[in-house]
């Protein structure tokens, strides 16, 4: 049986690491969040250009607003919690058994890693591994190795970087870290600190019975702890797949293209995650809250699951473009839905097909041109009424299903809108008609067709006749006119072409 | 070597500095066509429009453009193959489509005209046709594009810009796409690789009751790509038929 491994994940000042991974453009300035009600607002995490500033944690904002240059951003929950699934998913690549043992505003997942090793190499390299994989994440974390999951996690919680702690030498790894490691009272604390007792090293040399008889059996954990020797309980979490990414903007933005920007971010991030787990994305569905409490959605559904995030921003942006929200954009979230990223077999003699991402794009590109509605497969209703039919999306993987043999018919043209004509009439038949300022003679009349429905609501009852006609200089021309038998209008309704 | 080939080798020879291979044939380009469906016009057309270029079919209103390109889809979706209808004018009938055999779910329609929202750029049907098209040739993937203009003023065609009909036969020639012009001129000019003039000529009548069917004249007014060098004896000129679909339904 191969001994215990437990790699320690530890993002320190989360709150900042999170607001900081979608908006690149602020890591290279001191920025601190601020958290706490409007007017007792402090700084509840910050990121280093801050530090070197002099900012510190639990500052009041009247305190930061007096360092030069000082971005203060408000902390966001909602997108703590979309982060925090984000470095999970990062962890669950490398083990599937992860603990959270998050303390403050860090974020700390400990994996048990036990056995891994043939599969991602020896504990230096997994943690490499995992530092590289939570920073393609957006995330700067600190990782600890130890065979003690206590030791894994004060050890990253505390260093910088990556640290490997040899089995047996616990103790030695964690003897000058601080006692504020262990979970003490303020009371507890103030007594360490009156001793003397600054270290988990000091800690650990302490007697054990006279600390146990002054403190309790809790003493005796501290104890353990410190040596790098207490026992662990593991209580792993279940990391559930949820494609979801959240940003909250600092002022509201109005521009699609400033929009953007920050969904591209998202959909890269989002198509990572699917990529990882051999998946593609099968549709989006952006959600935005604008200002004035209203918000605007949008969807996406490509032909087929898709991992190029250029055409998915490509989709995104002619979708925005077709449907802009109608205020200033407070919050922006993008949640995908996961499929198989598809295959096709092609062929040397298979005829040539749109394919299909390319076709996704181009139709968005045709429906900003000629508007939305009007470009799609035609598809002719079940009914009689006339110019019954309407447009479907067009599917690049559909084949010849029906059986309709090629045929040399007599085609018309339709007339959009109708153009309501002029008809001299010689009995019941049709005999001259006016269009647009033209008189037509009619040389042969064919019908009248009839056909009526929908007698209960909108109903219809019209009559048709299959006109031959010349005009004025003797063109021949053939047409289809129709009378409207409910208002007794007379209509040119299509030409024979 | 006879005298002959010795002769014109000479001839060759002295001459390949300003002219090589003065009196030897051009190698034929033998382009691939794809058939109507209706034979008197594959006749005439020497197997069909051709593949990868532009054809043009011109003529007055009820003279069989649509008929004709709406054969010639029924055929291309009959393959497999997605097609698409640029429809400048909104006069495409979907009905008459389907009589004529065209697999209406392999088919794309674009009807431009569309109610434009305020924000958005206000264009012409035409220019939208035009935008239509080259984004469906540029995507690839057609076997053919209609692009109905027969609906279009001959004066507002010819407004179009050569390089557009350059930019489409740079674009059906990559693509493999046949680019099927409908209009009441010719437009594409040097850029249509067969330009066909269609007329009117007759519609028949069954007992004086009914609309029966249609005869058509397609005439051959420019083909870049012949087929065959000696067709003297073939006439320009070619008559066909379309049946009315209710004549169909009736002798069924």
């Amino acid at each position: 049986m191969s001994r215990e491994l437990y790699l320690a994940v530890h993002a320190a000042e989360f709150p900042a690491q999170v607001l900081l991974r979608l908006r690149p453009e602020l890591r290279s300035q001191p920025v601190a969040v601020l958290d706490g009600p409007a007017l007792q607002q402090t700084v509840c995490a910050l990121n280093r250009h801050a530090k070197q500033r002099g900012a510190v944690q639990e500052m009041t904002r009247l305190e930061a607003e007096a360092i030069q240059d000082l971005q203060m951003i408000p902390r966001s929950m909602a997108e703590e919690a979309q982060a925090r699934a984000v470095l999970l998913e990062c962890a669950a690549q490398f083990s599937p058994r992860i603990e959270e043992a998050s303390q403050g505003t860090a974020c700390t997942f400990v994996l048990d890693a036990t056995g891994s090793e043939r599969l991602f190499g020896p504990a230096g390299a997994m943690a490499e591994k995992l530092r590289r994989a939570a920073a393609s994440a957006g995330f700067r974390v600190a990782v600890a190795a130890s065979a003690n999951f206590h030791a894994a996690r004060m050890k990253a919680a505390s260093t910088p970087g990556i640290v490997l702690i040899t089995s047996g030498e616990e103790a030695m790894a964690l003897e000058k870290l601080p006692i504020a490691l262990l979970d003490l009272s303020s009371e507890q604390a103030e007594t360490f600190s009156v001793w003397g007792i600054q270290t988990l090293g000091q800690m650990a040399a302490l007697p054990k019975n006279d600390l146990v008889a002054r403190f309790g059996a809790q003493a005796s954990r501290w104890r353990a702890l410190a040596a790098g020797k207490a026992s662990h309980n593991f209580q792993p979490i279940e990391p559930t797949l949820e494609l979801r990414e959240f940003c909250e903007f600092d002022s509201p933005v109005e521009e699609i293209d400033a929009l953007l920007f920050v969904a591209a971010r998202i959909i890269d991030s989002l198509v990572t995650r699917a990529t990882q787990r051999s998946l593609a994305v099968a549709s989006l569905a952006v959600d935005m809250r604008l200002e004035g409490g209203a918000s605007h959605r949008l969807a996406l559904h490509p032909a087929i699951p898709s991992v190029d995030r250029k055409f998915l921003l490509k989709l995104l942006h002619l979708e925005a473009a077709a449907h802009p929200p109608q205020a200033a954009v407070l919050s922006l979230s993008i949640e995908a839905d996961v499929g198989h990223a598809s295959k096709m077999q092609l062929g040397l003699f298979a005829p040539q097909t749109p394919e299909p991402s390319r076709l996704d794009v181009t139709l968005a590109r045709l429906r900003a041109i000629v508007g939305e509605d009007r470009v799609g497969a035609p598809e002719l209703e079940d009914t009689h009424r006339p110019h019954s039919f309407r447009l479907r999306a067009l599917h690049a993987a559909n084949t010849a299903s029906a059986s309709a043999q090629p045929a040399t018919r007599i085609a018309l043209r339709r007339v959009r809108p109708l153009r309501p004509i002029q008809v001299m009439l010689h009995g019941e038949k049709p005999k001259s008609f006016h269009d647009e300022g033209r008189r037509y003679l009619i040389a042969s009349a064919y019908g009248p067709w009839r056909s009526s429905g929908c007698w209960s609501q909108e109903a219809w009852d019209a009559e048709e006749w299959d006109v031959l006609a010349t005009d004025s200089t003797g063109a021949p021309l053939g047409c289809l006119l129709a009378r409207d038998r409910l208002h007794n209008a007379w209509r040119l309704e299509a030409f024979f072409d | 070597m006879p005298a002959s080939a010795t002769l014109r080798l000479q001839i060759e020879r002295s001459l390949e500095a300003r002219f090589p291979a003065a009196l030897t044939p051009v190698p034929r380009t033998i382009r691939e066509t794809a058939a109507t469906g209706i034979a008197a016009v594959d006749e005439l057309l020497d197997g069909g429009f051709p593949v990868g270029a532009i054809s043009e079919l011109v003529g007055p209103s009820c003279s069989g453009r649509t008929s004709l390109a709406l054969a010639f889809l029924a055929e291309r979706t009959a393959e497999e193959r997605f097609c698409a209808w640029v429809d400048a004018e909104d006069a495409f009938d979907p009905e008459s489509a389907a009589a004529s055999g065209v697999l209406l779910e392999q088919l794309l329609w674009v009807r431009c005209g569309g109610a434009k929202k305020e924000r958005e750029k206000n264009w012409t049907r035409l220019e939208q046709a035009l935008k239509a098209t080259d984004l469906l040739l540029q995507a690839g993937g057609f076997a053919a594009i209609v692009l109905d203009l027969a609906g279009i003023d001959p004066t507002e065609g010819m407004r179009i810009p050569l390089a557009t009909w350059f930019r489409y036969r740079q674009a059906a020639d990559r693509t493999r796409c046949s680019l099927l012009v409908l209009g009441r001129a010719s437009y594409a000019q040097s850029s249509a690789a067969m330009v066909l003039d269609a007329e009117p000529m007759r519609l028949e009548e069954v007992g004086g009751t009914m609309l029966h069917a249609g005869a058509f004249a397609l005439s051959r007014r420019r083909q870049r790509f012949p087929q065959q060098w000696n067709n003297a004896r073939k006439p320009p000129t070619s008559t066909w038929t379309a049946s009315a679909p209710w004549a169909v339904e009736q002798s069924a």
